[in-house]
């Protein structure tokens, strides 16, 4: 069946709204998957952006009543946490890049379309899961940064759904970021080398390999918050020698980064914009490149400038000092670029460049204060205070966000189809621009004047206390006119109904080579292997090199499955089961009733859907797939994130290591034996063994051998897993890792272990029911590929845990 | 605009600074020479942050008075894709810049990593919402209010005996946080008299904004004073019946949680209430140590600070409450008085 665009299918001819939410729930199309993305960022936007109108309401005069202690604290939480996960990181990373990146690209879909599908569910479904929290006795009030031991301390289950959404979350992100530095390696129109893609296809790119690299930080951070609330024991717990301040390296060791994943995704909407907008080529186009690779990199190293006031050594400080005041010089780069890119330029002054241009302004502000806070004396001054606070919504509301808006009016046409009113976005950005400095500004003066961050309340008295909060107050309230505005806009856009062009600002990448919006298959032309440059459409145009059209009724498409919604809903499920379930910390915290039921529930949707997915192929025409690196792209998707595992068991076994030489974590005198992990090593070692001839025997196609391969395999994994388990209840019956620190280390990281041999044996099993159903061949082996991949990494880090835990 | 709302601020900055009589806390009060060197860092900084912002946002006006399109441009603007030296240069000159404040900030984190001779040492712990205070070799303690004399350096080593807190006057010296199981330190030394206004800098609960406290820097000679009559203290017997009704009422209801010296009251998972009477504050740091503020705080304490873990007391009528403030006021240190020293 040769497709031009797969017909979603419709049980019972559902039409109109159901029709919308059945192809939604059942599409893999990156276009309708971006829109999820960006539909909930800019809703979470505004939700949150209310929140900070209350916030700001408490706070306009002194001893306020409207939002008092715990109250203030679940909604500054739910502010940061919403705005920083929800929208600051997605919208721009998930939602431009899942629009953009393909067509910028050249390519009909990303690297692993289903896949992507089920990551922009699972990211929905965790900014469910944490709302949820509101109907089971409150949101959490810790803090977007949930610091142990009070985030361990809080009653009630509201820092438990925040825990598990973050790990949704993080797994929704990895598997997106993975997704795209596949889609990058692999899917790029003929012709175009890595040199010669768009800037923002670069920042995408770098953002990825960021998240790839330091999401583990925070999955390290939540899980042992969750495992110390649900289970009772951690490797923060000073009682037992453990380091409260451990927590902090972890957290930050991902939060840092993640301001620049938060950034650099804009940097790239900055460039296509100022580019566009005057007429010119990126200026330095390659120093911009390397300006972003190298903010990715030193980013990875300045994570500790939100710990200088713990109290850690000179030579670390200093250390954290050099390189957080550096960081400045590659983001300085990227500021004189685009300022060289508006260079004599004919600067057409649209909304889009209006915001970059408040951007460019605001973030200058926001850089030089962030310089500001890396002269340690000052900023031992000054953390924590509303300094901080000027400072971080200067880089990341008048930096980042000015330029979501800047991305969101760029790429309006081409995502609506219809054009938007200037006069509607030049009121939007002025009335941003102007109630965002009426509400920062005097926060800084307010830090000079001593006033901390995450205070409900302020005493009348000292001085410009009262006043300058007022002004802040005012100024949020312009910022709320100003999202009327933007309202308003959108609105007039869909009513007004003015169609758009291709290419209505004469774009030079090729998104604007097709329709606004495109169909589904994104392209129907073949585009010439010409890439002079990273504007192909004005070096074509120059050339005259022409497109040559394609019979749309070659192109294929995934067909539509709801399985992988049907996947993430059983994952949502099963949280708010784990989450209300009872808990060790705070002690006499009990689970609310009926949670067993949710978690089985859960689980039950979770495996069915996923066997029901695996079951499914992806198309429903044998398709040739090319690939820039001949790898296919489950074997790429899957090594990008294999380097995440890896970074997450690093980040754990970096600290027990640190524990352990500290002299903080001694083994007890009775050890689990290392016979039986001999024996176990043995088990695992052979199961790759198996795995890896099943995997060639289907490419010499011996399918009975393959199916016998898989199996052995997953019984050897499931015998190491019994025996594991076997060893942990015996292990607990005489230590218990609440008392003993070497013990919480080793429970949670050998633990950790078996979760994976879990999944993998899950992914070994979805492999080995594609086998007996027959649908694995020589186009659909993605499942066993990667489940391969994955199984050996499991193995490699037993080997790992074998030597530090049982031998050492 | 711009210009528009810095007029505005200056103009408030000078009517309000002119027009009341307020506590002023300002991170670069020149009382301490750790706030001088703040300050001296951030002359440097300044500088270079004025010189970046001045060109930069000069050349993004001049580029959109410039180059904005008006309509009458005749093809398309020149495509140069750069140029290598500019790159160089806007490379190498902020790395400059930064090697320098690098340099003026680890010179200044190295002066400051040596404790000063002779200094005193406190130790702060921190609990939720309050502050308690221990002279290290002196045998003296005391809540929420930190009694120092003038001109004397002291280190302060600050922990938590719950979760995360940071203590931080800010008019006074930077923060550091209070981590249970960790010991951060600060030293500085206080060169003017004054209550010096201080609170909690690290999210801790519902009443995070109420863990203030405050220190109080008085003469050599004040000190001495107290640190005498704190460690011959007894507690002062009862002089009036209500007292004596407060005396008692405050053997029931609070002895098991605060400790008074020379008394069966010995709890100590309150603050210690010692010297109550030289309180300039109640609540810690919240408000003024009067009977106002007092008996409901007494009566409920909860309900005046949220999450605060002292419990209401029900079944105190308003006058038990009176008779507990008569008596936990009547408790103080006699020839020490904080009225009129000035506020920062």
């Amino acid at each position: 069946m040769a497709v031009q665009a797969p017909t979603p299918s419709k049980p019972g001819g559902l039409s109109g709204t159901l029709a919308l939410i059945w192809d939604l729930m059942t599409t893999s199309d990156h276009k309708k998957v971006g829109l999820i993305y960006l539909v909930t960022s800019f809703v979470m936007f505004g939700v949150a952006g209310l929140m900070a109108v209350a916030i700001r309401w408490q706070l306009a005069g002194p001893d306020g009543r409207f939002l008092v202690g715990d109250a203030y604290n679940q909604m500054l939480t739910l502010h940061g946490a919403t705005m920083l996960f929800f929208f600051i990181i997605p919208a721009g990373l998930s939602g431009f890049g899942n629009f953009i990146l393909p067509l910028m690209l050249g390519e009909r879909d990303v690297a692993l379309p289903r896949i992507n599908a089920f990551a922009v569910w699972l990211f929905l479904f965790s900014a469910i899961l944490i709302y949820t929290s509101l109907f089971f006795g409150g949101a959490p009030d810790v803090g977007w940064t949930f610091y142990w031991p009070f985030s361990a301390s809080r009653p009630g289950h509201g820092v438990d759904f925040f825990m598990l959404g973050v790990l949704l979350l993080g797994i929704s992100s990895l598997l997106g970021s993975a997704n795209f530095a596949a889609t990058v390696y692999n899917l790029r129109a003929k012709g175009m080398s890595l040199w010669k893609m768009p800037i923002f296809v670069w920042s995408i790119f770098a953002t990825s390999l960021l998240s790839l690299f330091a999401l583990a930080g925070i999955t390290a951070a939540s899980l042992l918050v969750f495992i110390d609330r649900k289970l009772g024991f951690s490797p923060f717990n000073a009682a037992i020698g453990g380091d409260p301040v451990l927590f902090q390296q972890f957290f930050w060791f991902y939060s840092h980064p993640a301001v620049y994943i938060m950034l650099l995704p804009y940097l790239g909407i900055a460039a296509e914009v100022a580019s566009t907008f005057a007429r010119k080529p990126v200026f330095g186009y390659r120093f911009m490149v390397f300006a972003q690779l190298g903010i990715a990199v030193v980013g990875f190293l300045v994570w500790a400038h939100h710990m200088f006031t713990v109290g850690e050594s000179l030579l670390f400080q200093l250390v954290f000092v050099f390189f957080t005041a550096l960081v400045a010089v590659p983001t300085g780069v990227k500021i004189f670029s685009l300022l060289g890119t508006l260079w004599r330029g004919h600067l057409d002054m649209r909304t889009p460049l209006l915001f970059v241009l408040g951007f460019l302004f605001n973030f200058l502000l926001g850089g030089i204060t962030g310089v500001m806070l890396a002269v340690v004396p000052f900023d031992y001054s000054v953390h924590d205070t509303y300094f901080v606070v000027g400072h971080f919504h200067n880089v990341l509301m008048a930096g980042s966000g000015f330029l979501a808006f800047a991305g969101l009016y760029y790429w309006w046409p081409k995502i609506t189809g219809r054009m938007y009113s200037e006069r509607w976005g030049k009121l939007h950005f002025w009335l941003f621009l102007v109630g965002y400095l009426l509400t920062f500004l005097p926060q800084y003066v307010l830090g000079f004047l001593g006033m901390p961050r995450r205070y409900y309340t302020y005493p009348d008295g000292n001085y410009l206390w009262n006043e300058m909060n007022l002004i802040s107050t005012i100024g949020a309230i312009t910022l709320a006119l100003g999202g009327i505005a933007w309202l308003i806009g959108v609105i007039d856009s869909f009513r007004r109904n003015q169609k758009a062009g291709d290419n209505p600002w004469g774009g030079f990448t090729l998104e604007w080579a097709t329709s606004s919006p495109p169909p589904s298959y994104n392209f129907a032309v073949n585009f010439p292997r010409f890439f002079a440059s990273e504007r192909p459409l004005y070096d074509w145009n120059k050339e005259g090199l022409e497109t040559t059209p394609v019979d749309v009724r070659d192109i294929h498409l995934p067909a539509p499955t709801v399985w992988p919604f049907m996947t993430a809903l059983g994952l949502l499920i099963m949280g708010v089961g784990m989450a209300i379930s009872p808990n060790a910390h705070p002690s006499g915290l009990s689970g609310v009733a009926g949670w067993q039921g949710w978690l089985a529930v859960g689980l039950i949707t979770f495996i069915y859907s996923l066997f029901r997915w695996a079951g499914k192929l992806e198309y429903d025409v044998p398709v040739e797939h090319h690939t820039v690196t001949n790898k296919s792209n489950a074997w790429v998707g899957m090594a990008w994130f294999i380097v995440s595992e890896i970074a997450l068991f690093g980040i754990l076994i970096a600290g027990y290591l640190y524990l352990r030489l500290s002299g903080a974590a001694q083994p007890p005198e009775e050890r689990p034996a290392i016979w039986l992990a001999l024996l176990n090593t043995f088990f695992l070692v052979a199961s790759s063994f198996t795995v890896h001839y099943a995997h060639h025997d289907l490419r010499s196609r011996k399918m009975s051998p393959l199916r016998f391969g898989l199996l052995i395999s997953i019984l050897l994994g499931t015998v190491f897993f019994l025996f594991q388990a076997y060893e942990f209840v015996a292990f607990r019956g005489h230590v218990d890792p609440a008392e003993q620190l070497w013990a919480t280390m080793f429970f949670i990281i050998v633990g950790l272990h078996g979760a994976h041999v879990v999944i993998g044996g899950t992914g070994l099993a979805l492999a080995y029911y594609q086998a007996i159903q027959k649908k694995l061949d020589d186009h659909n082996h993605g499942t066993l590929e990667g489940a391969s991949m994955y199984w050996h990494l499991v193995d490699a880090v037993w080997l790992f845990i074998v030597s530090i835990f049982y031998i050492w | 605009m711009l210009r528009g709302s810095i007029v505005l601020w200056v103009a408030l900055l000078l009517g309000l600074a002119l027009g009341q009589d307020t506590r002023v806390v300002n991170i670069l009060d020149p009382s301490t020479s750790y706030n001088r060197e703040v300050g001296r860092l951030l002359v440097w900084v300044m500088a270079f942050a004025v010189l970046i912002f001045g060109v930069v946002t000069g050349a993004l006006t001049y580029t959109v008075v410039k180059f904005r399109k008006r309509g009458n441009e005749q093809g398309e603007p020149p495509q140069f894709h750069g140029n290598d030296r500019l790159e160089i240069l806007w490379t190498i000159i902020p790395t400059l810049i930064i090697v320098i404040i690098f340099g003026l900030t680890a010179q200044s984190m190295i002066a400051n990593a040596k404790l000063p001779a002779g200094a005193m040492t406190v130790k702060v712990t921190g609990y939720q919402f309050w502050w308690d205070y221990e002279y290290e070799g002196l045998g003296i303690r005391n809540s929420n209010e930190l009694i120092l004399p003038v001109g004397k350096p002291v280190i302060v080593e600050i922990t938590s005996k719950d979760i995360i807190h940071s203590w931080w006057p800010a008019s006074l010296v930077g923060k550091q946080d209070a981590i249970p199981g960790v010991t951060t330190r600060l030293h500085f030394t206080p060169e003017k008299e004054g209550i010096y206004y201080g609170q909690c800098a690290e999210l801790c609960g519902a009443s995070h904004a109420n863990m203030r406290f405050r220190v109080i820097v008085v003469s050599q000679e004040a000190f001495d004073r107290f640190v005498r009559g704190a460690q011959n203290y007894r507690a002062p017997e009862p002089q009036d019946a209500l007292t004596r009704q407060g005396q008692g009422l405050f053997q029931q209801n609070c002895a098991a949680c605060h400790a008074v010296k020379g008394t069966a009251a010995q709890g100590v998972i309150g603050p210690d209430l010692s010297y109550f009477g030289n309180r300039t504050t109640v609540g810690s740091g919240l408000w003024e140590n009067t009977d106002t503020y007092l008996i409901p705080w007494i009566k409920n304490s909860p309900g005046v600070k949220p999450g605060s873990k002292m419990p209401p007391f029900a079944q105190l009528s308003d006058d038990d409450a009176k008779a507990i403030a008569a008596y936990i006021k009547s408790l103080r240190i006699e020839g020490l008085d904080f009225q009129g020293l000035p506020q920062f």
